[in-house]
């Protein structure tokens, strides 16, 4: 009899203050494809290596970049040498010291060919590096490790995002050899330890007690695969859900019920209409104009997204070096529009085709436009596919426009100017509008390459107000995003890309303590 | 029974070589660049390139067959472009759970399908059989996905006595199983009630009732067994889909099922993950449909020996 007494005794005082209920709980709509964060292509797999990982810089919720596993790096004169210093206090959770050497291994491993279907591309600026990858080298030539706590990358040319580019999950440092059965049991030495993945279901992460950041506050972090916005809100309402992202067409009612708990941030994310600047008429510069005044841009924003959006001065977004908040956006004009369209010789009856993927709220920018253009004398018709049906047809030129979206993959004017507008990413690379401008191709290089901050932001103004004035995109809006912390949690933010929230600052509110 | 085992086994090859073929044009016809899908939007055009190679995706469509064929022979569904895990590895992790809710559904369904049915059949016109009728008219109607999230609301948000989403334990089966039960509760139960009435119509049951039987007895041992026939038929054809087509209720109820990895495959492009899914599933359908089969042979001997 008194021995289940005392095991009772010794479970509450276990329980006591901290208790099971410091377990946090985040959700993903989808399983990540790979725990490897040589895999990470799609955002699950980046967001949960940025938390099992480290890389050698880092994000921090402010997209500002950040001292990771290396303390310092320096760049040499000409722009092409980066020397990074590793911090000396970093182990892997199987308790092994994180050396330079499995940097190296590490960048080697995701450019090594055999592992096919990875994420290359963040390390092609390493000279050679292009070269191993396609098999034609035995070696980067470019990766060096002179000691134990020094690693220097030397690149092909100057390239002044490129410390950020190793800011990307991609590039995140694992063990050597990586041992058996990583992609599913990873083992890291970042902030989380793995625990448990169970497909389509949950992962769970346990605090890192030795990380070199300072161990996270809550014991264990929860990370559901929720695919179905409605259920993430019941969830978050009975509690289960330490926070949630608020749907567009929800806006209104969370702001009503949960205001205290919302948060707001708008993001490093154009919501645009790309208009295939080779075809037809679209290839005249009033054309394009012209459709950027027939189009209520305003109105869209307020109705479809709930007034969730920054209206597009450009492509480049608040925040981010270059962002010109002092340029007028396209008015909406439909006079000046046809004014536009006739000084171009294009008669009323055009036939355009817009191409859309499903996303709901896609349908409703996509009936609005088409209404807005007939108004000005253009007949639209919409092409609707799933996302990478649309995006095969786009890359091939078939489309006149498309409504789609771009995300950041590190907070950098150079991630909006270069991929989207310079020549050589016409279609397959991101240049969606088929952009082949000589200007903004030179611009978009100096501004990758200078190594001057100043004159970086400078070339950055100057570029997006090349491409504003080309017209090759409707310049729609900068979405902003909302979320809901729960009232029992705190320390939370909306990071401005997406691995830039580590969850080691998010505390979960002792019980006796009252609610936020 | 032998003979009838040996005949229904040997039209399954050909049955599944057909869904093999289908499943393996499908894919083919339908647009969209399952490399692309693969390596993300931002992958460079040598990536793309070179995976193509690798993967035989450039090869002509019968050589891409004859080795999805041989693989397929030996067992093996092929590999995930996405995951890179062995696809009959993940489907068999996706399996039991999938099962789980499929019978839990079937459960429900059986259980509240043939008491309302044998109400129905026994006091028709009744209250209960009234108001049974009008919710198989409804339980028939509504989508899953509304039935699913109204479930949610009122069990899981407004009573809080239920979890709206997961799956470890067993107050995590209610939901979904009433939800995807909910279409074959109502068929079950108007397909019983009218199999249970032609029977206590007829002579047999006349009989019984002369010699002065209950009619607990009457009901339950001599009308209700020449009634099954059909239900057993509608429930074996929903298990079926259960087993093979719960996305809907998966994905609501964010339950670690078959239905999700497929869904996710289709919207992923993953081209061998959508085959072998497509090719596991018919297999499942197919071996579903024989017990049913043979259930059938076992409640009718007619049916073996026809």
């Amino acid at each position: 009899m008194r021995l289940p007494l005392l095991s009772a005794l010794v479970v509450l005082a276990a329980c006591g203050g901290t208790g099971p209920s410091r377990t946090l709980e985040y959700y993903f709509t989808y399983d990540p494809r790979s725990l490897d964060p040589a895999f990470s292509t799609d955002v699950p797999t980046g967001e949960v290596a940025a938390l099992l990982f480290d890389t050698l810089t880092e994000f921090d919720a402010d997209g500002r970049l950040v001292p990771g596993l290396a303390t310092r790096w320096s760049v040499d004169a000409t722009g092409r040498t980066y020397t990074f210093h590793l911090r000396a206090d970093a182990t892997f959770h199987d308790g092994r010291p994180v050396r330079a050497a499995d940097v190296a291994a590490s960048y080697r491993r995701v450019l090594d060919q055999s592992l096919l279907g990875g994420r290359p591309w963040p390390l092609f600026p390493i000279l050679g590096a292009r070269a191993f990858n396609a098999g034609e080298a035995r070696e980067v030539a470019g990766i060096a490790v002179p000691d134990d706590s020094t690693i220097v990358l030397t690149l092909e040319e100057p390239l002044n995002i490129f410390p950020k580019l190793l800011a990307m999950p991609a590039t995140a440092i694992v063990p050597t050899p990586v041992p058996e059965g990583f992609d599913q049991a990873p083992v890291g030495s970042g902030p989380w330890r793995f625990v448990s993945w169970s497909h389509d279901d949950a992962i769970v992460l346990a605090r890192n007690p030795r990380w070199w950041g300072g161990a996270p506050a809550a014991d264990s972090l929860r990370i559901r695969i929720i695919p179905e916005p409605l259920t993430q809100a019941a969830e978050y309402e009975r509690g289960g859900l330490s926070v949630v992202e608020i749907p567009f067409g929800e806006t209104r009612r969370w702001e009503a019920r949960h205001g205290p708990e919302l948060q707001r941030r708008p993001t490093i994310r154009d919501l645009y209409i790309a208009i295939n600047t080779a075809r037809g008429p679209l290839a005249d510069v009033r054309v394009r104009r012209a459709l950027n005044h027939a189009v209520d841009v305003g109105a869209l924003l307020e109705t479809v997204m709930a007034g969730r959006g920054a209206r597009a001065r450009g492509a480049i977004p608040p925040g981010i070096a270059g962002y010109d908040a002092a340029r007028a956006p396209y008015a909406y004009d439909p006079a000046l529009a046809r004014r536009l369209l006739a000084e171009a010789g294009v008669r009323p009856g055009l036939a355009l085709r817009l191409w859309r993927s499903q996303r709901p709220e896609y349908a409703r920018i996509a009936q609005a436009v088409q209404q807005d253009l007939a108004q000005v004398g253009i007949q639209v018709e919409i092409v609707q596919r799933d996302a990478s049906s649309a995006r095969a047809a786009v890359r091939k030129g078939e489309a006149d426009l498309f409504l789609t979206d771009w995300y950041a993959d590190y907070p950098d004017p150079e991630n909006f100017t270069f991929p989207l507008f310079h020549s050589r990413n016409a279609g397959t690379g991101g240049n969606y509008a088929f952009l082949k401008d000589p200007r903004v191709d030179s611009l978009a290089v100096r501004l990758r390459t200078t190594p001057d901050e100043a004159e970086k932001e400078r070339l950055a103004r100057e570029t997006d107000a090349r491409i504003f004035d080309l017209a090759p995109w409707i310049f729609l809006w900068h979405p902003v995003d909302l979320w809901a912390e729960h009232p029992r949690v705190t320390g939370w933010r909306i990071p401005a890309i997406f691995n830039g929230q580590r969850w080691t600052g998010v505390r979960i509110l002792p019980e006796e303590t009252p609610a936020r | 029974m032998t003979r009838f085992l040996a005949v229904r086994l040997g039209l399954l090859v050909p049955t599944l070589f057909g869904v093999l073929v289908v499943a393996f044009l499908l894919l083919y016809v339908a647009p969209g660049d399952p490399v692309l899908a693969m390596v993300g939007e931002r992958a460079d055009p040598e990536t793309i390139t070179r995976l193509r190679r690798e993967l035989h995706l450039d090869e002509p469509l019968p050589a891409q067959f004859a080795l999805y064929l041989k693989d397929v022979v030996r067992g093996d569904l092929g590999t995930s472009y996405v995951t890179r895990r062995p696809i009959l590895t993940e489907l068999l992790q996706r399996f039991p759970a999938t099962l789980r809710l499929a019978l839990a559904a079937m459960a429900v369904a059986a259980t509240l399908g043939l008491a309302v049915g044998i109400q129905g059949a026994w006091r028709p016109g009744g209250l209960v059989d009234r108001a049974a009728t009008l919710g198989a008219y409804l339980g028939v109607s509504f989508p899953v996905y509304w039935v699913g999230l109204v479930l949610i609301l009122v069990f899981a948000v407004t009573l809080r006595w239920l979890p709206p989403s997961g799956s470890w334990g067993a107050v995590y089966l209610v939901l979904p199983a009433v939800t995807l039960g909910m279409r074959s509760i109502a068929v079950v139960a108007r397909m019983t009630r009218a199999a249970l009435q032609e029977a206590l119509a007829s002579d047999f049951v006349r009989t019984a009732r002369a010699k002065g039987l209950g009619e607990a007895r009457v009901v339950l041992r001599h009308g209700l067994p020449n009634a099954l026939l059909p239900v057993i038929t509608v429930l074996g054809l929903d298990f079926g889909s259960y087993l093979t087509g719960s996305i809907l209720t998966e994905t609501i109820f964010s339950w670690p099922g078959v239905g999700r990895y497929v869904l996710t495959a289709i919207e992923k492009r993953d081209l061998p993950a959508v085959q072998g899914s497509i090719l596991f599933l018919s297999v499942v359908f197919v071996f579903v449909n024989l017990l049913t089969d043979l259930a059938y042979a076992k409640a009718d001997p007619r049916v073996a020996h026809g």
